[in-house]
């Protein structure tokens, strides 16, 4: 393993080294400054904003829901949140073009909300199935209980 | 869950207690999010090549649907790739808060890194994605930012997979179920990691399970990919809820990159004396009359853009070699044709080898008379090749060699 984990580094340092020698030579200065800012800011908004309000929800999840159920909401939730992230900026930039471009046509509002009320559906009646199924085999308890 | 912090630790230093996240996690969705990346590196590349082709190594004309395929695969892992690199930093997040932060140089030269492996590629994606929404909140230029960055994002993500490398095999071998909870503890000093905890038993994660998490990912990323794929898998349009462009509601049925009236050609290309002036070792000009009467060869290629929309379409018109070989050019000639564009990067494109042969000068598209906005009174279409470089309302036809 040690060879390949040589190889990888002299490679990586190689590729990465070439990608900064050619932007710092070949891009104009003010370009580079704001290049340096979109990334700092990048890890800012990441970091210090997003992944935080992320932990923050998943821990009230697990404070205030109870597990059976929260198994089904954080599912929902993840491909809710994967197709909201994608969905925002076209929503954003929705009819903003010249028609022959037929580009961003759509009004992606009502699409976001098609697509969302899918993945809740389908989740509320993976979690009646679930509920209806525990109800049926007498003697199981719920799971959130067993755990207690 | 009762933790063992080193002795220094304050007492408000975050903690974190999920049993979801696991090297045997993280090791899968980076295992998934590297082979996406690597396809949008290639991909890319393959791409610039025609934007930068040596003259030693002409771009191919075949297969025609090359660079559709291409382009689409790049636009589509990229879009793909953006949720993907948001799960894949969530379930690290907690190396953030080792204890103490600064505790070696080889560590702080990690970290160095890695915050430019994590910042390069947020704004590589993002900038990416919003290049395909033609929207410019960064103030520069696009190819040559997302060019360069391209390199550095590869290269720090070959830095971080050496570097990893022990954990990424540790993390693929283990059952997802059974695998180490990570938290801001590196797992070799937690005894209650699970993974040097010996007769531990596997970490109970109630809700959610850990193969839940990685279904769950999976399952809205292939909305997303389901959802947007169609504006360049025509039988996927229609559910295309995400996609950026619809190329069948463009005009004639294919989409435009840039209008006629962005391009401020409107006047010149209507004019009923506009005139194709070629000029090579035979110079001559042909009338919009005698163009028309020429235009006789059909061809079927996809045009296709590099922000990954892409349409098949019927092109007539006349074959560009032939007029090539009529100013005394062959098959080797490297030829430049110019719009009636006064500027602008795409107001010329240089063709030669395997495209200059099997090149149209197109008149007609679907079975109609180009409109404005596709290049009438005539424009380039070639096979496999970008769409920018299919230069509109052309002017004149120069020889380079």
């Amino acid at each position: 393993m040690k060879i390949w984990r040589i190889l990888l580094a002299v490679v990586g340092i190689g590729i990465g080294t070439y990608g900064i020698s050619q932007l710092l030579t070949q891009v104009p200065r003010q370009t580079l400054v704001l290049v340096a800012l979109w990334l700092i800011g990048a890890l800012i908004i990441h970091d210090g904003l997003l992944s935080p309000a992320v932990v923050g929800v998943g821990a009230a999840l697990r404070r205030y829901v109870p597990d059976r159920g929260r198994r089904y909401l954080q599912f929902g939730l993840i491909m809710a949140a994967m197709v909201t992230v994608i969905a925002v900026p076209m929503i954003y930039r929705a009819r903003t073009q010249p028609p022959a471009k037929a580009l961003l046509l759509q009004d992606f509002g009502i699409n976001l909300t098609v697509l969302l009320a899918a993945i809740g559906g389908g989740t509320l009646i993976a979690y009646a199935i679930r509920v209806a199924r525990d109800r049926s085999v007498p003697g199981r308890p719920p799971p959130n209980q067993a755990h207690e | 869950m009762p933790t063992v912090p080193p002795s220094t630790r304050p007492a408000w230093w975050p903690h974190f207690n999920s049993t979801l996240r696991s090297t045997a996690v993280t090791a899968r969705l980076g295992l998934v999010l590297g082979i996406a990346i690597g396809a949008c590196f290639l991909t890319g590349l393959l791409s610039y090549f025609q934007y930068q082709a040596w003259e030693w190594l002409p771009p191919p004309a075949s297969p025609v649907w090359g660079y559709r395929v291409t382009q689409g695969v790049h636009v589509a892992t990229g879009m793909a790739a953006i949720p993907l690199v948001l799960v894949k930093l969530w379930s690290v997040y907690p190396n953030n808060f080792r204890w103490p932060p600064f505790r070696s140089v080889k560590r702080v030269v990690e970290r160095i890194t890695l915050a430019l492996l994590v910042s390069a590629t947020l704004v590589q994606l993002f900038t990416g994605f919003f290049n395909v929404l033609n929207w410019y909140p960064f103030r520069w230029d696009f190819v040559s930012v997302h060019y360069r960055l391209a390199y550095i994002v590869v290269g720090s993500l070959l830095l971080h997979v050496a570097v990893k490398l022990p954990d990424i095999v540790y993390g693929l071998q283990t059952k997802v179920a059974e695998g180490d909870v990570l938290t801001e503890i590196p797992w070799n000093e937690n005894p209650e990691s699970h993974s040097i905890a010996g007769p531990l038993p596997p970490p109970v994660t109630p809700g959610l399970s850990r193969r839940g998490v990685l279904t769950a990912a999976g399952a809205g990323i292939g909305v997303v990919v389901v959802t947007s794929v169609g504006q360049t898998l025509t039988p996927l349009e229609p559910i295309g809820l995400l996609a950026v462009r619809e190329p069948s509601k463009g005009p004639q049925g294919v989409p435009v990159n840039r209008t006629a009236e962005e391009a401020n050609v409107i006047g010149a290309a209507s004019a009923p004396d506009w005139t194709l002036t070629i000029m090579g070792p035979k110079p001559y000009a042909l009338s919009l009359a005698e163009i028309e009467e020429m235009a006789v060869h059909g061809a079927r290629f996809p045009i296709s853009c590099v922000e990954g929309w892409s349409a098949n379409a019927d092109w007539r018109g006349l074959r560009l070699l032939e007029i090539v070989e009529r100013a005394g050019g062959t098959a080797d000639s490297q030829i430049r044709v110019r719009s009636l564009e006064a500027a602008g990067f795409f107001n010329k494109t240089v063709i030669f080898g395997p495209q200059l042969s099997h090149a149209l000068l197109a008149t007609h598209l679907n079975g109609e008379r180009l409109s404005v906005d596709h290049g009438y009174p005539l424009r380039l279409i070639a096979p496999n090749r970008a769409g920018a470089f299919n230069t509109k309302w052309l002017a004149t036809i120069e020889f380079i060699s």
